[in-house]
């Protein structure tokens, strides 16, 4: 279902997941052609739990995200060109070329620290979420990691501490695994989680938890806005695990795009290669979302088509930039690592 | 529960081991008062019922790890006594020749394996050990003690999500004295019992009384049964109360008196002797030959251990690496 | 000038720190250890209750809090109490909190103080007498305290927590009882500014945290065999005061180091490596190094007390350089 708000903030979540989608798909070529080396992780397939989501924000919460922050960061608005100028090491990007991919840092949107180590940054959400119950000033934290995270000791360890201190923290767990949206009842066991259904852990700690389906932005919409305003209200922490389907390009060691988006694969997937067909079939948030703004009425094809048109020339204009953007002086790595 | 069933000469032994633990715990004590033993020290008087409980079901070959507070532990699994004190005096003739002192027990011979002074420390290691077990398929099993405090630790939670996984026979045993160091354990966490994170991973618990020997034991029995069948972890909380303070030296001002009395009531061996002199399984003259025997033995080992010389300076350059 | 007791001077240090700013939050509190002081610490938590937390045994946990507090507008001081559990926070600490400033293109600062107490205790074994220093200069991004005296111990809490950067204050519980001079309005004393303990001419002996003390004992006794050490105490070891000791060196020819940090790669090691990089040619003799032995502490007694840095061991190092 669609999210309960105005019509021009449709459109405008459409936009982003717009974003999101054709910038990660951008840099894959860019990748394969040696412009930027490492791995990376690509968003492609949860845009509609970020867009969403982070929409019910205010602009002075904090975030904390992981190695696959592109998505969270565009969600959150920031700019492409300065993204893709620091995934491609370039001096104008966000951290100046020293993080890269797996550490994009945007201060004036939330973005404090993001820590490539799996779990890295859940025990210091709870201290940004500590130092705004300290400080009064009503900042919330979203702490946003994947299913993987709660394997790591640190993440029981911050759980047991936000709900032990009852600090305002939302943690937000995108389980895109194969036990996730894509887990058929009864299935087998996960071989590395033995906690089922994940909301387990956090209720062992008596942190209210929840799951959602993280196709459904709307289902996404309702159940942050109602977490986000229980944690504002100092009702301690919150829990909610959204389900995803991977994203079949992210399954290899470096993604694969066998399948470029364009909106009307919303309605007719007959052209996509047959190993991917089934998932932009039934389990693309972004086609879903724009087949329901069309069934809704709250848009025509050519209106998303056009939106999509524009979001393809902006992305196209960030790698240019990205691209022309110089390298940072070689001595710039012996600069600027202490206050 | 305790059943009548079970014949005094099963029953009798277990209070002598409790009794030998007890005196042991208290000649230690008066060393360290007498300033024969330095460094850290826990005690764990008033928590013999759940060491006896458990280690009494155990076979030799089976594999026992401790914390910082295991003499009892390592009493229990059938340790030297002499070669024990020794080595919490630092003695040559201690079990690790004196590097180890109090919190790093090693009793190979008697199958206990580790202590460590890092709060859950031990707990990955008995995965280990317990994933070795299986591979060697003989029913083994592995056993690891730690207290409330272990519960915040992240590595507890991933060896429970390991253990539950991978189907390892190892059995947690959680002694819930309700305090973690100084602090009481509602300082720490939300919970109040740590079995609820055994539920979370899926892993078979049981909480119970642990200042009562049969009803630990009657536990343990389930659990160890279930572990040697190649069903997996199991996960037992003993609720039991520490008599002293966190270590040696720590006056303890931190709890109500009147706690401490009603626990004193609640001590796990005068609660078994009142049970076994209803079981007509000892008499009075039984029970003070008991004591008199275990003080004996332990007054030997005192003995030994400060009568042993210290280790040789060049000892420290040696068993650095194998 | 008045005379008190180091774990008096830290705590006037945590008193005056609290007072002047609310942004300093304690985590976790055993800033005097199982010291039998450590009552005094008591009264500070009651007076600032709200600001002082008391976590469970979750150092991952809690070093990250702290960590990430300090990137939202707090100055933690967290107490890792003793020095071997900063390896259950390791994570924390040297992965997200040393790199953060850097690793994001100096957007976010991380003003963490991480407290802890190193070394030998008597007693600790292998598990709770580590010095972790060593380690943690050897991962960029971190500063280095440690103080050995009264008036360090509180000026240098002072500039720790005043300072932007995640600092490890390293402290020893063998300073706690020992008294100095300690002015009535003392001034934060600034890092990466080393000390000349005592003055002299023969020997250039640098040492830090408990073995400046130590080392000035074995100066005192060499007192009568005519031999005049100057002890440096370089106080922090990042940033360090590579002048003030050079001045030492250039006096006197011969340098001996004492830390207890292990042999291998230790404090010691590093210090030496940069005197010979700066000024070989002043050296009259090849610099002696008095570290704790490459060795897992053993407990006992005779055994702990042997792998230090002994004082014979001290004493024979400075003749050694002097002959």
């Amino acid at each position: 279902m669609l999210p309960q708000v105005p019509r021009e903030t449709l459109l405008d979540f459409c936009r982003r997941m717009f974003v999101i989608r054709h910038f990660e798909e951008s840099l894959v070529p860019l990748h394969d052609k040696g412009v930027f080396g490492g791995h990376y992780h690509l968003y492609i397939g949860q845009e509609a739990t970020g867009v969403p989501a982070l929409s019910c924000l205010r602009a002075d919460d904090y975030l904390f995200t992981t190695h696959r922050n592109h998505g969270h960061l565009l969600a959150r608005g920031a700019d492409p060109k300065r993204l893709c100028a620091e995934i491609l090491g370039r001096a104008d990007g966000y951290n100046k070329g020293k993080g890269g991919s797996f550490h994009t840092v945007v201060t004036s949107l939330g973005f404090l620290h993001t820590s490539a180590v799996v779990a890295g940054i859940i025990p210091l959400a709870t201290g940004t979420a500590y130092a705004a119950k300290a400080l009064k000033n009503g900042r919330i934290t979203v702490c946003l990691f994947g299913d993987g995270a709660l394997e790591e000791g640190a993440a029981p360890e911050a759980l047991n501490l936000a709900s032990l201190w009852k600090l305002p923290v939302l943690f937000l767990c995108e389980n895109n695994g194969k036990y996730g949206a894509g887990r058929a009842a009864g299935a087998a066991q996960s071989t590395t989680m033995a906690a089922f259904p994940l909301t387990d852990l956090p209720k062992a700690y008596k942190v209210p938890a929840q799951q959602v389906d993280g196709l459904d932005s709307g289902a996404v919409h309702i159940t942050i806005s109602q977490a986000v305003e229980k944690i504002r209200g100092g009702e301690g922490p919150q829990f909610v695990e959204a389900q995803t389907v991977r994203w079949p390009g992210g399954e290899t060691n470096w993604p694969v795009v066998l399948q470029n988006t364009n909106s009307s694969l919303a309605w007719d997937v007959s052209g996509v290669p047959d190993k991917v067909r089934e998932w932009y079939r039934s389990c693309d948030p972004l086609l879903i979302y724009i087949r329901e703004l069309v069934d809704a009425k709250q848009a025509t094809k050519q209106e998303i088509a056009d939106i999509e048109n524009k979001v393809k020339a902006d992305i196209a204009d960030a790698v240019e930039f990205a691209v022309a953007s110089p390298y940072p002086k070689p001595e710039v790595a012996a600069q600027e690592y202490f206050a | 529960m305790a059943t009548d069933r079970e014949k005094p000469t099963e029953l009798v032994p277990l209070l002598r081991k409790m009794w030998l633990i007890r005196a042991f715990e208290e000649k230690v004590s008066a060393l360290y008062a007498m300033r024969e033993i330095m460094g850290l020290l826990h005690l764990g008087i008033g928590q013999e019922a759940v060491a006896v409980g458990t280690c009494s079901l155990l076979r030799a070959d089976d594999y026992v790890f401790g914390g910082h507070r295991s003499h009892g532990h390592a009493i229990a699994k059938g340790a030297d006594i002499k070669r024990l004190m020794a080595e919490i005096a630092g003695r040559a003739t201690g079990y690790c020749g004196g590097k180890g002192g109090s919190m790093h027990i090693v009793a190979l011979d008697a199958g206990f394996v580790t202590a460590t002074g890092v709060v859950g420390g031990t707990i990955p290691l008995a995965l280990g050990a317990a994933f070795a077990a299986k591979e060697k398929n003989k029913g083994q099993v592995a056993v690891v003690f730690f207290g409330d405090g272990a519960g915040q630790a992240g590595a507890f939670h991933e060896s429970l999500n390991i253990a539950s996984l991978w189907q390892l026979p190892v059995i947690f045993v959680c002694e819930n004295n309700g305090y973690a160091e100084f602090t009481p354990l509602s300082s720490h966490t939300l919970i109040e019992r740590l079995a609820r994170h055994a539920e979370t991973y899926k892993i078979p618990s049981a909480t119970v009384d642990g200042n009562r020997v049969l009803e630990v034991r009657n536990a343990m029995s389930k659990a160890v049964q279930h572990a040697r069948k190649g069903k997996g972890p199991a996960f037992v909380e003993c609720l039991t109360h520490r008599l002293r303070g966190h270590y040696e030296g720590d006056p303890a001002k931190y709890r109500e008196l009147s706690e401490l009395a009603e626990w004193k009531e609640k001590d796990p061996i005068a609660r078994f002797m009142r049970e076994l002199k209803r079981r007509k399984a000892v008499s009075d003259k039984d029970i003070a030959a008991i004591e008199s025997d275990a003080r004996d033995l332990v007054e030997q080992a005192a003995q030994f251990a400060l009568d042993s010389p210290w280790p040789a300076s060049d000892e420290v350059a040696s068993q650095v690496t194998a | 000038m008045r005379e008190i007791a180091y774990y008096e001077a830290k705590f006037e240090a945590l008193n005056e720190i609290m007072a002047a700013d609310p942004t300093v939050h304690l985590i976790n509190g055993t800033f005097l250890s199982l010291s039998p002081h450590r009552h005094v610490y008591q009264a500070l938590a009651k007076k600032y209750s709200d600001r002082i937390m008391s976590p469970p045994i979750s150092e991952l946990g809690f070093c990250g809090l702290a960590t990430g507090a300090a990137m939202a507008g707090l100055r933690p001081i967290v107490d890792i109490s003793t020095g071997s559990f900063i390896f259950e926070g390791w994570p924390q600490v040297a992965n997200e909190a040393a790199n953060a400033f850097s690793m994001s293109g100096g957007q976010t600062r991380v003003p963490v103080v991480f407290h802890l107490f190193h070394g030998l205790r008597g007693g600790g074994a292998a598990q709770h007498s580590a010095s972790p220093q060593a380690m943690l200069w050897n991962n960029p991004g971190l500063e280095i305290v440690l103080p050995s005296s009264p008036r360090d111990v509180k000026g240098l809490l002072k500039s720790a927590t005043a300072s932007d950067n995640p600092t490890i204050f390293v402290d020893h519980v063998q300073l706690l009882d020992l008294k100095g001079d300690v002015p009535e309005n003392d001034t934060p004393i600034p890092l990466g500014v080393a000390d000349v303990k005592r003055k002299g001419s023969d020997v250039t002996v640098i040492a830090t945290s408990y073995m400046v003390q130590r080392c000035l004992e074995v100066a005192e006794k060499l007192v009568n065999d005519r031999i005049n050490v100057e002890v440096v105490d370089p106080r922090t070891l990042v940033p360090f005061d590579m002048a003030t000791l050079m001045t030492s060196v250039e006096k006197t020819g011969r340098v001996v180091i004492v830390d207890e940090t292990h042999q291998s790669c230790g404090v010691a090691a590093e210090i030496a490596a940069r005197i010979v990089e700066t000024g070989f040619d002043k050296l009259k003799a090849p610099i002696r190094r008095v570290a704790t032995l490459d060795v897992p502490v053993p407990y006992s007694p005779p055994l702990e007390d042997y792998i230090g840095p002994r004082k014979d061991r001290i004493m024979e190092a400075i003749l050694a350089v002097l002959r």
